[in-house]
């Protein structure tokens, strides 16, 4: 038998204003794994993440955290999760010591200031007020605020975005430490190689919908054997164009560039160019390469798109 | 608890961080303190009289302005929205950022009672009944506060509201502009305001009668803290990203409103609007016209509030009605009769008798059936018992008691004591029981027309009054204005 999943969500829906924002949302989440929830922007992984860490109330569904109905009894989750979100701030006159005394008086159990300063290297910047640190730095500094009450399960609300390249990395290498030390992780992105390189496992969430979930090697194994064309011609091709070839996964148009995957790029290629001739479309560019998550990423989100 | 005290410690140090937050929560109690003390310091108006108006516009900005703008400000931020993810209940938040305000106006109220008593205000007379009173005054706002950060979206929004319920009280409220000055409908708006109740809650503690003279103001005050904290618990909003006007509950707004609302009523009902005997001491002065220093030449005209007129009415004025000072009257062995024998109906027939209103600030009078409160009854019997053996109201020819028995009255008021309002009607009675109508109504009519002269007795301590005006102008316009009071009375203008 299974150890008990971390996380549970079942049915999760969300409207704000009778707009849906999530539409039945299932995943689950084993102990230790670094999940990843990959999306574009307005996917509803925030509206997900908040309602799991009890800052929305779900319209519907259960939702179970660390075997605690979450929605029953939101503080008893509180004392056992991390969270990091998108747009939070601490008061500018405080300092990472304060804030990490501070925020351990709030819970049952903690670790002590001292410790947390050294473990997301901010020992140095320990007493100099938040409006003086970086943007990594303050970041570093939310990590280990959601640290302080020794989580089961640690949430991070896009946690690289808007970081220069150098805090992200150093932020990566956080996470891939949590991974190693045998944490348990929810995190939203919307860059693929993040997720591609953090993550034990992904959920791909696109307009309020889970439309893939599973490791990322398996998901891009599925589509092992596809190969992805990008083409740019001139004049631009329509979609209709690719409706008669044969073998194509979906097609994305973008502009004069279209992007689709096929299993036999030879012979849909030769397919291809034999029409482009008749219609006298020159090609501009062709690139041809194995399927990544990106293209599955494209594919899935994209589909359905007008 | 543990929380309460560590958010209590943050607030209190990220306050002391925070150099506007001081600049309002210190300074601006001291500048009001040391702008009211520079503005008055030519008439003597102890500052004792309106530490209550001083203290309530300290924590008033602390609480209008300086909580819900820490409130709104770190909502806008994102920090409570960080607490909430943590298991620590919101009130702790509330309840630790509210004391810490606490402690805040606490150490701001002591600073500026601390800078009084350096600047020469005597020691408080209820100082426990003021602890008490401070508190329920702070725990008021303290409401106030709470219900203005629920109701704004933002910091300016909690400028714009505070200004809002700030100015009124301040200006029609009873807090900064003396009730007495104000128009009637204006003191029955400040009924519904909590300033009022405050001003006068810490007044009746440092000059006044100690508890007995605040339990209604109590009363209103802890009402309308109750309603604050009520109110501004239910509408507690801890993301800035929610608006009020989506917010759902609107209606718990209405208890804050009703508090005020329901203790205005109860105040009207219970006929305590018209300005209270007990609040008197509590007026500030007159006007913010700096009175004629003592040295200054004496153009009458230029005293406070009601420039005395020059004499109209030339007859049988003597050389010496114009001079300041002069020296006592000579005793005249030859001259039979004093002058003013010959004062005659003609003459204050031609007085002006546009004074100041009995209930006002200048000159008050009580109506004869007025009873002051038990503490000013027994000061106002000792003077009454004493006056038939005070030696400058006996000795001597009859005008000088007289224009020193108007001292009487005049003194008091000059300095605003609280039995200002009680002495006239004893100096009136007196006289009326001392002098034949007819020669009292010339003695008076004398003294009106001829204010400077005879020397000034600005001294009544003999008579168990304890204080001078040390200005004799003042001293001198007051018992001109009681003169034409009694005159008024005598003379039937004034039925009473
Ligand atoms: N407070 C809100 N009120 C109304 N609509 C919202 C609110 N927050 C998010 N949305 C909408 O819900 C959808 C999902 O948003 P969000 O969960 O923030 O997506 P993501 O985090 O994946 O970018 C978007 O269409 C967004 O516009
Ligand atoms: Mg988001």
């Amino acid at each position: 038998m299974s150890p008990t999943p971390k996380v549970r969500v079942g049915g999760l829906r969300k409207a704000y204003a009778g707009l849906a924002a999530v539409s039945g949302i299932d995943f689950t989440i084993a102990p230790g794994e670094i999940f990843g929830l990959l999306g574009p922007n307005g996917a509803g992984k925030t509206t997900t993440l908040e309602c799991l860490v009890g800052l929305r109330h779900p319209d519907e569904g259960e939702l179970e955290i660390c075997g605690v109905d979450a929605r029953r009894h939101p503080h008893e989750v509180k004392q056992k999760i991390g969270v990091v979100l998108q747009t939070t701030s601490l008061q500018d006159k405080i300092t990472p010591r304060e804030a990490l005394t501070l925020f351990a008086a709030f819970y049952r159990q903690s670790t002590p200031a001292a410790d947390l300063l050294a473990r997301f290297g901010l020992v140095e910047k320990a007493d100099v007020p938040v409006e003086r640190l970086s943007g990594g730095q303050r970041q570093r500094l939310a990590l280990a605020l959601a640290f302080v009450n020794r989580p089961e399960l640690v949430f991070l609300d896009e946690p690289t975005t808007g970081l220069d390249p150098q805090s992200r990395r150093e932020l990566h290498e956080l996470i891939l430490a949590l991974r190693r030390d045998g944490h348990t992780v929810l995190f939203t992105t919307h860059h693929l190689e993040e997720a591609e390189k953090l993550c034990d496992r992904v959920a791909i969430i696109d307009r309020g919908r889970i439309v893939a979930t599973g490791a990322p090697r398996d998901l891009v194994a599925a589509s092992r054997e596809e190969q992805s064309v990008t083409i740019r011609t001139s004049p631009p091709l329509g979609a209709d164009v690719f409706a008669a070839l044969p073998g194509l996964t979906p097609v994305v148009v973008d502009g004069d560039t279209v992007r689709f995957q096929t299993k036999d790029a030879t012979a849909t290629l030769a397919a291809l160019t034999a029409r482009l001739r008749e219609q006298r479309v020159e090609i501009r560019e062709l690139t041809v390469r194995k399927a990544s998550l990106e293209d599955l990423f494209l594919a899935l989100t994209r589909e359905g798109e007008p | 608890m543990n929380a309460v005290f560590a958010h209590l410690r943050i607030s209190l140090r990220l306050h002391f961080r925070n150099r506007m937050a001081l600049l309002y929560g210190y300074l601006f109690p001291v500048i009001f303190l040391v702008a009211f003390w520079v503005l008055y310091r030519h008439e003597k108006v102890p500052l004792l009289r309106h530490m209550g108006e001083l203290l309530t516009v300290a924590v008033l900005g602390g609480a209008c302005f300086g909580l819900p703008t820490t409130l709104v400000s770190e909502r806008e931020r994102g920090v409570w929205r960080r607490y909430r993810l943590t298991p620590v209940p919101t009130w702790v938040v509330v309840a630790s950022t509210a004391l810490a305000r606490l402690f805040l106006l606490v150490t701001a109220g002591l600073l500026q009672l601390g800078l009084a008593l350096a600047l020469g205000m005597t020691w408080p007379a209820h100082p426990i009944a003021l602890a008490v009173a401070f508190l329920f005054v702070a725990f008021a706002f303290i409401g106030l506060g709470l219900v203005i950060a629920a109701l704004a979206d933002n910091v300016p929004a909690v400028q714009a509201l505070g200004q809002c319920l700030f100015l009124p009280m301040l200006i029609i409220g009873g807090v900064a502009v003396p009730l007495a000055a104000l128009p009637e409908w204006a003191q029955h708006v400040s009924a519904f305001f909590p300033g009022r109740y405050a001003v006068e809650a810490l007044q009746a503690a440092v000059n006044g009668r100690g508890f007995p003279g605040m339990r209604f103001c109590l009363l209103a005050l802890s009402l309308t803290g109750v309603a604050g904290l009520v109110a501004g618990a239910k509408l507690f909003r801890w993301d800035g990203q929610q608006r009020f006007a989506a917010l759902r509950g609107k209606a718990w707004l209405l208890v804050a409103i009703g508090a005020w609302l329901a203790v205005g009523a109860v105040a009207e009902w219970r006929g305590r609007v018209a300005i209270p005997a007990d609040l008197d001491p509590a007026r500030p002065a007159p006007a913010p016209v700096p009175a004629p220093s003592p040295s200054a030449p004496p153009p009458i005209a230029s005293a406070p509030v009601t420039p005395i007129p020059a004499p109209r009415a030339a007859t049988a004025s003597s050389p010496a009605a114009v001079t300041p000072n002069p020296a006592p009257a000579p005793v005249l062995p030859v001259t039979p009769a004093p002058p003013w024998m010959s004062i005659t109906a003609k003459d204050w027939d031609g007085l002006d008798y546009q004074v100041p209103p009995d209930h006002g600030i200048v000159t008050p009078m009580a109506a004869p059936d007025e009873e002051p409160d038990e503490y000013t009854k027994e000061q106002v019997d000792k003077v009454r018992a004493k006056l038939p053996t005070w030696s400058p109201g006996v000795d001597g020819d009859d005008l000088s008691c007289v224009r020193n028995l108007l001292y009487v009255a005049a003194v008091p008021d000059a300095i605003q004591m609280p039995v200002e309002r009680y002495l006239p009607r004893v100096v009136y009675q007196y006289l009326l029981d001392s002098y034949p109508r007819e020669n009292l109504m010339k003695m008076l009519t004398y003294i009106a027309l001829h204010p400077l002269e005879g020397p000034v007795r600005d001294d009544i301590s003999e008579l168990g009054i304890e204080g001078a005006a040390g200005d004799p102008m003042l001293v001198r316009e007051r018992a001109y204005l009681y003169a034409i009071k009694f005159l008024a009375r005598l003379t039937g203008r004034k039925s009473e």
